[in-house]
């Protein structure tokens, strides 16, 4: 699956697991201000992506500063740059 | 009766040393009844066994003269027959040889044995074997080394004596000759405890094939157990997806609870289901071994247990974060079990383990009353309620469900799912709620049939 895709795939559940609408959800749309994520609800769309996507690009990011997430396209961009990197052994 | 015959000779025994105890009472009977089933292994299953008093006598009193013979510093139980387990233990004991019992996740603890010689259900000594240095044990009680289950922590080795082991095991003649269910691991400490009553008591100890609910459920009818020890999350386990009309023909006349807290939801059901049955919950530890029971079937212990003898002497007192602390006796420390309670109304509760609070961005949550809540969800068998690791909270609440079979029709898996978190929602505060909600057939449980919070 396509990580736009995906990324849309698991905010829709997050959405709809706490009784939200899932109303459209676009590229550009800031995931705190324009669809109302919480730091809780961002964890769980991290822990769908590790299921759908089979990566978790914040796990071994420990080391390596937090890249700046504000945007549905800021999450593609992380998880397009980890599918690309392959895994470290 | 011939059980009372028995029961009477048998409660002579208790003045027996404690490490004979075991290979006495099983002569007793098997010289009285040779023919009373002492085993019944694979019960429900394809290779049903069934080992009778005198062949496991025979057994103890062959390995005896082996032991006697060699002499070894110690004997690791690797057989993996529960009868073979009994007659280990009874001619160990009988021959003052240390004995080892190491669960699968133990065994690479072995190292820590050496010069102990492993014995396997062929029940003989291996070749050399013989003669490691002889060595007196008049002056040391002859040991039971038994591994821990590993829930806090990785497993270790705790030494015990026999009067330690065997502490728990006297029980009113009432109790005697009467078919007992293993659900444990035979080599665990609670497991031990299971057979060693079993067969201390005359008793018939039946050992299901699988853990599967139906079979067990079918094996307690089609074997007559009546005294069932289990973990609470087994009983829920039996109770939720076990076969319905098995469940109900079971004859349970004592369920004994350990390993874990029992809720109020679990005990309540168990009484509804076996109304004859008295239910004790049994508070140990591998460390401690057993600190107090309690038998009114009401969840946790009355208030007034804290800051008085309890029997044996243990006092009970709680830290101010509510962890449970324990002292055996006046002349031995005081010990930090791990263990939250809570007091409510006349009861101190047990809300878990120290270590299964589960951490979301600085916010502690129980699973414990997390799984209640969801047990409570019309169309939810049973839950399990675990922390999964994030790099943005710390940790996430996660959720294993299972669903009744059937469910009302027009009601699908999805939609009592969605329930849950509704009800969730409203009971919980936001961290609380699980976040990954999966539906499974059966929940996840380590070795020793409890639940794994990580």
């Amino acid at each position: 699956m396509p990580p736009l895709d995906a990324i849309i795939a698991a905010v829709r559940t997050v959405l709809r697991d706490t009784g939200r609408d899932a109303r459209t959800i676009a590229p550009e749309m800031l995931l705190a201000a324009d669809l109302g994520l919480d730091s809780l609800d961002l964890a769980q769309t991290i822990v769908l992506l590790e299921r759908s996507l089979g990566v978790d690009p914040f796990r071994a990011a420990a080391a390596t500063p937090r890249p700046t997430i504000r945007t549905v396209s800021d999450l593609v961009s992380i998880y397009t740059t980890a599918l690309a990197t392959p895994p470290s052994p | 009766m011939t059980t009372a015959a028995n029961a009477t000779t048998i409660a002579h025994l208790a003045d027996a040393p404690a490490e004979d105890r075991l290979a006495s009472a099983i002569a007793l009977v098997a010289r009285q009844f040779p023919d009373r089933t002492a085993i019944v292994a694979n019960a429900g299953g394809e290779a049903r066994r069934v080992i009778d008093y005198a062949t496991l006598a025979a057994a103890i009193t062959k390995l005896e003269g082996e032991l006697a013979a060699a002499r070894p510093v110690g004997i690791v139980a690797r057989a993996k027959r529960v009868e073979s387990l009994v007659v280990i233990a009874a001619a160990c004991g009988r021959e003052h040889v240390p004995v080892a019992f190491l669960a699968e996740d133990a065994r690479d603890l072995v190292g820590e044995l050496r010069d102990w010689v492993p014995l396997d259900d062929s029940l003989t000594l291996p070749a050399g074997a013989a003669a490691g240095p002889r060595r007196e044990f008049e002056t040391v009680p002859p040991q039971v080394v038994v591994a821990t289950s590993g829930t806090s922590g990785p497993p270790k080795l705790v030494d015990h004596s026999w009067d330690s082991l065997l502490a728990a095991a006297r029980l009113a003649e009432q109790w005697h000759g009467r078919g007992w269910l293993l659900v444990y691991d035979a080599t665990r400490w609670a497991g031990l405890q299971v057979w060693l009553q079993a067969l201390l008591t005359a008793g018939r100890l039946v050992v299901p094939a699988s853990r599967d609910p139906d079979l067990v459920a079918k094996a307690c009818v089609d074997e007559e157990v009546s005294i069932l020890p289990a973990t609470p999350t087994l009983l829920r386990r039996l109770i939720a997806s076990g076969d319905r009309a098995a469940v109900s023909t079971m004859k349970l006349d004592r369920i004994t609870l350990g390993g874990e807290a029992a809720d109020a939801q679990l005990l309540q059901q168990a009484r509804e289901l076996f109304p004859n049955a008295k239910i004790t919950h049994v508070y140990a530890t591998t460390e401690l071994g057993e600190v107090f029971r309690v038998t009114d079937g009401e969840a946790g212990f009355p208030v007034e247990w804290l800051g008085r003898p309890l029997p044996g002497g243990v006092r009970i007192s709680t830290r101010r974060d509510g962890e449970l602390l324990v002292q055996l006796s006046r002349d031995t420390a005081e010990v930090a079990t791990g263990d939250l309670v809570e007091r409510r109304g006349k009861r101190f509760e047990f809300t878990g383990r120290r270590s299964d609070v589960i951490v979301v961005g600085g916010a502690k949550v129980f699973p414990k009353r997390v799984e209640e809540i969801l047990r409570g969800v019309p169309g939810i068998a049973d839950a399990r309620v675990y922390g999964l690791p994030s790099a943005i909270t710390g940790e996430l609440v996660a959720a294993e469900i299972v669903i009744h079979e059937p469910l009302p029709s027009g009601t699908t898996p999805d939609q009592v799912r969605s329930a849950a978190l509704a009800v969730c929602r409203e009971r919980l505060e936001a961290h609380g709620v699980p976040r990954v909600v999966d539906v499974v057939k059966k929940l996840t449980l380590t070795a020793a049939g409890k639940i794994p919070r990580r």
